[in-house]
C-alpha cells in the first residue's frame, strides 16, 4: 500500500518535472520556434471559419490545434500549452499501460516516450500541434472505450468510433484501432469466429476510410486522406517521426504487459526507474541536438523583436552575440537605422553584403515575412505590401496569415486604400489578439489626424514615394536614390543608400551620393568618416589636408591600419583590432 | 394525410408570423435605403437566386415588404441581412416576368422603425444562362495558395468546385473557357510541375502539351470556334514588374506574344505571319459567332519591361476559313490604339454578332491592375464604339462573357474595394440598351466582405458541367501528354 502510494506520488512528480522541463525549454531556451507558428494561421471566431476547417478529415484536431496556436503569440503561453499537451499525453498512455499492462509502475518512464518523442518533432518548425492534439483526441476515446464493461457494448462503440476518431483526428484513428483491438484482445473475452471477424471488421475500416473520405472529399489526393489532418505545413510530407510515435504509443501499453512485474522492494523500483529515467534523459538530449536549429531559432528571435518594434533588444541580442545570417543581419541593421546607429556602429557586426541590409525576394513564407519589414520601415509601401501578400500565399498548407493580414491593413491604410483595409481589419475583428488594435485601426479609416496622430504612420505617409518606378532586385541603390531625391531629409532612407554603397564596396556611388542626403549630423557618422578618407587617402597622400571633418581619432586609426596592411603580406590577423572599422570589411570580408 | 400537412405548414406559417413585428414607421426617408449588394433599379432575369441584401447602416430588425407589379408579395423581417425564400422568390419572379417588384424596405434603430422611399426591381424578358464557371484565387502576385475552378447555378446558391489545386497541390489551374457555353467543350490549363492543357470535348478529357519547337511557349488564353472544331490560343512571354507609387501595383507585361488557332481534329497548332510577327505583340483571341473572323489584339513590339507604358492594343481581325482552317491576307483595324491613345484587350463578341464588348485601358493589356480600365462596346452594324458609362465605375472593370442569347453579359469589377474582384450582370436588350448591373447574389452577401479571392474569369455555362475529377486526377498525375504539332501556313 505504501508503495502504490509512493509510486503514485513518483509518478506525479515524474509528469510534473517533465512538464516543468519543456516549459522552460520552449519558454526560455528555444524560445522563438513555437512563437514562429501564431503568424502563419488566421483563426477566425467565425462559423464559416470553423465549417470550412472541418471539411476534411483530421478537421476537428486541426481546428482546435489552430485554436490553441493562437496563444502562440507569447512565447511563455506557447511553452505552457505544449508542456500541458504533453503532460496529457503521458498521462494518457501511463493510465492505458495500467489498464492493458498491470500496475507495473517501475516502468512509468517509459510512458515518457511518446511525449518525449512530440518534443523532438515539435523542434521542426514545420511540424504542426495537431499531430499532438489528434492524439489526445484517440488517447481519450480508448480511454472512453476501457470505461465500458460491456462487452457487445465495447465493440459497437469501437466500430462506430473508427469512422468518428478518423473524421476527427485523421490517421490517428490507427492508434485508437491498435490500441482497442489490443485491449480486446488481452482483457476482453471475444474468442473464435467472433474475434476473427472483430480484426478483419476493424482492419477493414482502417483501409475503406480513405478510400470512402476520397469518395467525398474529392478534391483531396489519396495520400492526404490516407494520414488526414495537417501534421506538417507541406502538405505533401507525412513526418516518419510521427508514424513511428503512433506505433509507439500503442505497443508501450501492450509492452507494459509482457515486462516482468515491479520488484517488492522499493528502492529496487526506483533503481529501475532511475536507471531508464537516466536513458530517457540521454536519449532526449542526442534527440534534441539533432532536432533543434539554433541559427533558425537565432532568426526567429530577431523577427519577433522586430515584429514588436523592440530594436534595443534586436541590438542587445547583436551585442551578445553578432548575428552572421542575412535575415538577422537584415533585421539587426534595421534596428540600428531604427535607433539613429547604422552609420556609426553597422560595422561593429558582421555585414552579410547587401544580403543582410535589403535581403533579395524568395518565393517562400519566411523571408518576404523578415525582408518586408525592412521595406515597411523605409517606406517602400507597395514592395512591404506584396512582401506580406507573398508570404502569406506561400504557406504550405494555404492557410492565411494573422501577420500578413494584419500588414496589408496598415499598407492598404498607409495608401489610402480604405475600403481593403477595412476588410482586412474586419476579418482580424473575429480574431482574440488582434481584434483591439483592428478596432482602434478602424477607427482611423475615417479620420486623417488619427491616422497622422501616429508617428510611424505619419512619417511612413511623409516619406513614402510620389513617383513611380518599378521595384528592381538588382538597382535597390537606385530605387532608394529616387526616393531620396524627392525628400533629401529622409534619414532612414540616406544611411541605407550610404550603407548599400559601403556594403557592395562601391565607392565611386558612395562618394557621389553623400552630399545628396540632407541630413544633420553633430559629427560625420563613423563609416562615413571611415570611407571618406579612404577614399581621400587613395589619391592624395596626406590625409590632413582630407577637406572632411574627420575626427583625429579616426585620422590615427587609418594612418595605423594603412601602415599594418601596407607593410606586411598577409595583415588579416594583424589587422582585427580594427575588424569594426569599413576598412577591414572593405579588405577581408567577401 | 394531406389535411395534416396543411395544418402543420399553418401552424408554422402563424408561429413564423408570430415572431415578425409589424412595422409601424415613425419616420419615413424620402429616398431609397443604401443597399449592399446595390439591388436597387437592377433588371434581372426571371430564374435568378434571391437578391438577398443588407442596408448599409447599424439596426436592430430590418424588414423588407416585395410586392410584385402583378401579383403576389413576400414579406420578410430579420435582424441583419434580408434573406429571401428561395421558393416564394421564385413563384414571385415568374409571376411578374417582364414586369417589376417593389420592394418597401423598413429599419428598426433604437427601438423606432425608419421607412424607406420604395424602389423598383424590373424582371428582364430575356432568359439567362443556366450557371457561370469561375475561378476564385487571391488577388496577388507571382505566388498562388489555394484555388479552383467552380460553378455557380445561377438559379440558387450552389457553388460546386470543378478542379481544386489541394488535388495537385503546387500547381496554378487558370483559362477555363467553353465552346459558346456548352458545358460539354471546356478548355483548360495546368501550370507547374503537372502542367498541360486540359480538353474535355466529346465526352473524352486528354491532357497536352501545347509548347512546340516553333512556337515561344505554352498556350495561353483560348477561345473556342463555334464549331467546336478549333480552339485560338494567343503564346505569351509574360513577366511581371511591380510599382512602388501608391495607386498602383503590378503591371504584367508580355516580352513577346503571337497566336495560333489550334485544330482538334489533326491535333495542329496554326498559325500565319500576320499572328507571329516579330514586331507586334499578338493577343486575346477570339472568333466570330459565324466562325468566319478571328479577332484579336495586336500592338507594336516595344522593348520590356521598359517600354511597358507604350505598349497599346488595337482590336484587329482576320479572316478564318474554317473549312480548311486557313487565313486571309488582309488584317484589319476595328479599333485604333493610335487613335485612342488608349489599348484594347479583351474583345469578346457577343453570339448574335452584332457587338464586340471589349476593355479599354491606358496601355498594356493586363487590364485587371488598371484602375482606369472601363468595359466597351463596338456595334458592328454601325461600326460605331462607345464606353459603357451605364456599367462602369472609377475602378477597374474588366473581363466579360456574353450569355449565349446575347442578352446578359457577366464582367468582373474591382469597384466594391480596389482589389477583390466581383462578378457582376447586366443586361441588353434589342435597341441596345443596357440596364443598371447587379453583384451576383449570394445567400450571405457578408461573404463579398470577408472572402479573400477573387472570382476570375466569370463565364457563363448553358447546363452543369460534368467535370470527370477523377480522370484528370490521374491523368494529370501520369507523365503523359499529348503533343500538339504546329503547321505553318505561308
Amino acid at each position: 500500500m505504501e508503495k502504490q502510494r509512493s509510486t503514485s506520488y513518483i509518478s506525479i512528480l515524474l509528469t510534473l518535472l517533465f512538464g516543468v522541463s519543456i516549459f522552460a525549454f520552449f519558454g526560455y531556451s528555444y524560445r522563438y520556434h513555437l512563437v514562429y507558428h501564431e503568424q502563419y494561421q488566421l483563426f477566425l471566431y467565425t462559423s464559416d471559419y470553423f465549417s470550412d476547417t472541418m471539411q476534411h478529415p483530421g478537421g476537428l484536431s486541426d481546428y482546435l490545434s489552430r485554436f490553441l496556436t493562437q496563444f502562440f503569440g507569447n512565447p511563455l503561453r506557447a511553452a505552457l500549452i505544449v508542456a500541458v499537451l504533453l503532460m496529457i499525453v503521458q498521462r494518457q498512455v501511463l493510465s492505458l499501460a495500467y489498464k492493458l499492462g498491470g500496475k507495473k509502475s517501475a516502468y512509468i518512464p517509459l510512458t515518457f516516450i511518446p511525449s518525449i518523442l512530440f518534443l523532438q518533432l515539435l523542434c521542426d518548425e514545420n511540424f504542426m500541434l495537431t499531430g499532438v492534439v489528434s492524439l489526445v483526441m484517440a488517447l481519450a476515446a480508448i480511454q472512453l472505450c476501457l470505461v465500458l464493461r460491456h462487452r457487445q457494448f465495447r465493440m459497437a462503440y469501437i466500430l462506430l468510433m473508427i469512422p468518428v476518431v478518423y473524421m476527427f483526428a485523421g490517421g490517428t484513428a490507427l492508434v485508437f484501432i491498435l490500441l482497442s483491438l489490443a485491449n480486446e484482445l488481452i482483457n476482453g473475452e471475444i474468442k473464435g469466429e467472433v474475434r476473427v471477424f472483430f480484426i478483419l471488421g476493424c482492419g477493414l475500416l482502417l483501409i475503406l476510410l480513405p478510400l470512402i473520405a476520397k469518395w467525398i472529399y474529392v478534391q483531396y489526393p489519396l495520400s492526404k486522406l490516407w494520414t488526414g489532418g495537417d501534421f506538417y505545413r507541406f502538405q505533401n510530407i507525412f513526418p516518419g517521426g510521427l508514424g513511428l510515435l503512433w506505433v509507439l504509443t500503442a505497443a508501450i501499453p501492450v509492452l507494459f504487459r509482457s515486462l516482468p512485474s515491479s520488484c517488492h522492494k522499493l528502492w529496487k523500483t526506483f533503481a529501475g526507474m532511475g536507471v531508464q529515467i537516466i536513458l530517457l534523459i540521454i536519449l532526449t538530449l542526442y534527440g534534441l541536438m539533432q532536432t533543434t536549429d539554433w541559427k533558425k531559432e537565432e532568426v526567429m528571435r530577431y523577427d519577433y523583436f522586430a515584429q514588436h518594434r523592440q530594436w534595443d533588444e534586436i541590438i542587445r541580442l547583436a551585442d551578445r552575440r553578432s548575428p552572421s545570417s542575412p535575415l538577422s543581419v537584415s533585421l539587426l541593421n534595421l534596428a540600428l537605422s531604427k535607433q539613429g546607429l547604422l552609420p556609426d556602429r553597422m560595422f561593429h557586426y558582421y555585414q552579410n553584403r547587401s544580403e543582410g541590409l535589403m535581403p533579395s525576394f524568395m518565393r517562400d513564407f519566411t523571408v518576404p515575412f523578415v525582408s518586408g519589414e525592412v521595406y515597411y520601415h523605409l517606406g517602400f509601401i507597395n514592395t512591404a505590401q506584396r512582401y506580406a501578400f507573398e508570404a502569406m500565399e506561400s504557406i504550405p498548407d494555404s492557410q492565411k496569415s494573422v501577420r500578413a493580414i494584419k500588414r496589408l491593413a496598415e499598407t492598404n491604410l498607409l495608401n489610402g486604400e480604405y475600403e481593403v483595409a477595412a476588410k482586412y481589419l474586419h476579418l482580424l475583428q473575429n480574431t482574440l489578439y488582434y481584434k483591439v488594435w483592428a478596432d482602434e485601426t478602424l477607427l482611423c479609416l475615417s479620420d486623417e489626424k488619427r491616422i497622422e496622430a501616429n508617428p510611424e504612420w505619419a512619417n511612413l505617409r511623409k516619406y513614402r514615394t510620389k513617383k513611380d518606378f518599378l521595384f528592381s532586385e538588382t538597382e535597390k541603390d537606385m530605387m532608394l536614390g529616387i526616393v531620396l531625391q524627392q525628400d533629401p531629409t529622409n534619414r532612414p532612407v540616406y544611411e541605407y543608400l550610404m550603407a548599400y554603397c559601403l556594403l557592395t564596396k562601391d565607392l565611386e556611388h558612395f562618394y557621389r551620393y553623400y552630399p545628396i542626403g540632407q541630413v544633420t549630423y553633430r559629427t560625420i557618422p563613423k563609416s562615413y568618416q571611415e570611407a571618406l578618407v579612404y577614399i581621400w587617402g587613395l589619391s592624395n597622400s596626406d590625409i590632413s589636408n582630407c577637406p572632411f571633418s574627420i575626427s583625429n581619432e579616426v585620422k590615427k586609426q587609418v594612418q595605423e591600419y594603412k601602415r599594418i596592411y601596407t607593410g606586411y603580406s598577409n595583415p588579416e590577423q594583424l589587422l582585427r583590432p580594427y575588424s569594426n572599422t569599413f576598412w577591414y570589411y572593405l579588405h577581408f570580408r567577401q | 394525410m394531406n389535411r395534416m400537412k396543411h395544418y402543420i405548414i399553418l401552424c408554422l406559417a402563424l408561429i413564423f408570423t408570430a415572431c415578425q413585428e409589424s412595422v409601424t414607421p415613425s419616420e419615413v426617408v424620402e429616398a431609397p435605403p443604401t443597399l449592399f449588394p446595390d439591388y436597387a433599379e437592377v433588371t434581372i432575369p426571371t430564374t435568378i437566386a434571391p437578391l438577398n441584401f443588407r442596408v448599409e447602416t447599424e439596426y436592430e430588425k430590418i424588414d423588407a415588404l416585395i410586392e410584385g407589379s402583378r401579383s403576389g408579395s413576400i414579406h420578410v423581417q430579420q435582424s441583419q441581412v434580408i434573406d429571401i425564400p428561395s421558393r416564394e422568390w421564385k413563384r414571385l419572379l415568374e409571376d411578374n416576368a417582364e414586369g417589376s417588384l417593389k420592394l418597401t424596405i423598413s429599419i428598426k434603430q433604437s427601438g423606432e422603425w425608419i421607412q424607406y422611399k420604395p424602389f423598383s426591381i424590373y424582371i428582364s424578358p430575356y432568359s439567362i444562362d443556366y450557371g457561370l464557371v469561375y475561378r476564385l484565387i487571391a488577388p496577388g502576385y507571382e505566388v498562388y495558395s489555394k484555388m479552383g475552378i467552380y460553378q455557380r447555378n445561377l438559379s440558387d446558391f450552389r457553388q460546386t468546385a470543378l478542379l481544386e489545386n489541394t488535388l495537385l497541390p503546387g500547381n496554378c489551374i487558370n483559362c477555363h473557357s467553353f465552346c459558346v457555353g456548352n458545358p460539354e467543350q471546356m478548355s483548360l490549363h495546368l501550370r507547374g510541375e503537372l502542367g498541360g492543357t486540359i480538353l474535355m470535348a466529346d465526352g473524352q478529357t486528354d491532357i497536352y502539351n501545347t509548347k512546340t519547337d516553333q512556337t515561344i511557349g505554352n498556350c495561353v488564353y483560348p477561345y473556342w470556334h463555334p464549331s467546336g472544331k478549333y480552339i485560338a490560343y494567343s503564346v505569351n512571354e509574360t513577366r511581371q514588374v511591380f510599382h512602388e507609387r501608391k495607386d498602383e501595383r503590378v503591371e504584367v507585361v508580355d516580352a513577346q506574344s503571337d497566336m495560333v488557332v489550334y485544330n482538334r481534329e489533326t491535333n495542329e497548332l496554326l498559325s500565319c505571319p500576320q499572328l507571329q510577327s516579330k514586331d507586334a505583340f499578338e493577343t486575346f483571341p477570339s472568333f466570330s459567332p459565324d466562325g468566319r473572323w478571328l479577332y484579336f489584339c495586336s500592338s507594336e513590339a516595344h522593348p520590356i519591361p521598359e517600354a511597358y507604358e507604350q505598349v497599346k492594343y488595337s482590336l484587329c481581325r482576320i479572316p478564318f476559313d474554317p473549312a480548311n482552317g486557313t487565313f486571309g491576307e488582309q488584317v484589319d483595324t476595328l479599333v485604333s490604339a493610335k487613335a485612342l491613345d488608349k489599348s484594347v484587350s479583351f474583345p469578346r463578341p457577343s453570339y448574335d454578332g452584332r457587338y464586340i464588348m471589349y476593355v479599354l485601358s491606358d496601355y498594356g493589356n493586363f487590364s485587371i491592375w488598371h484602375k482606369e480600365a472601363n468595359l466597351w462596346l463596338l456595334d458592328l452594324q454601325t461600326n460605331e464604339t462607345r464606353e459603357l458609362v451605364e456599367i462602369n465605375s472609377n475602378n477597374v472593370d474588366s473581363y466579360h462573357s456574353w450569355s449565349t442569347n446575347s442578352h446578359w453579359f457577366v464582367f468582373s469589377s474591382r469597384r466594391l474595394d480596389g482589389l477583390y474582384t466581383r462578378p457582376y450582370l447586366a443586361s441588353i436588350d434589342d435597341t441596345g440598351h443596357i440596364s443598371k448591373p447587379f453583384l451576383l447574389p449570394q445567400k450571405d452577401p457578408g461573404l463579398y466582405d470577408t472572402s479573400l479571392y477573387s472570382f476570375n474569369i466569370p463565364e457563363f455555362v448553358t447546363g452543369s458541367v460534368h467535370f470527370n475529377t477523377r480522370e484528370v486526377e490521374k491523368k494529370a498525375i501520369s507523365p503523359n501528354r499529348i503533343q500538339m504539332k504546329f503547321k505553318w501556313q505561308h
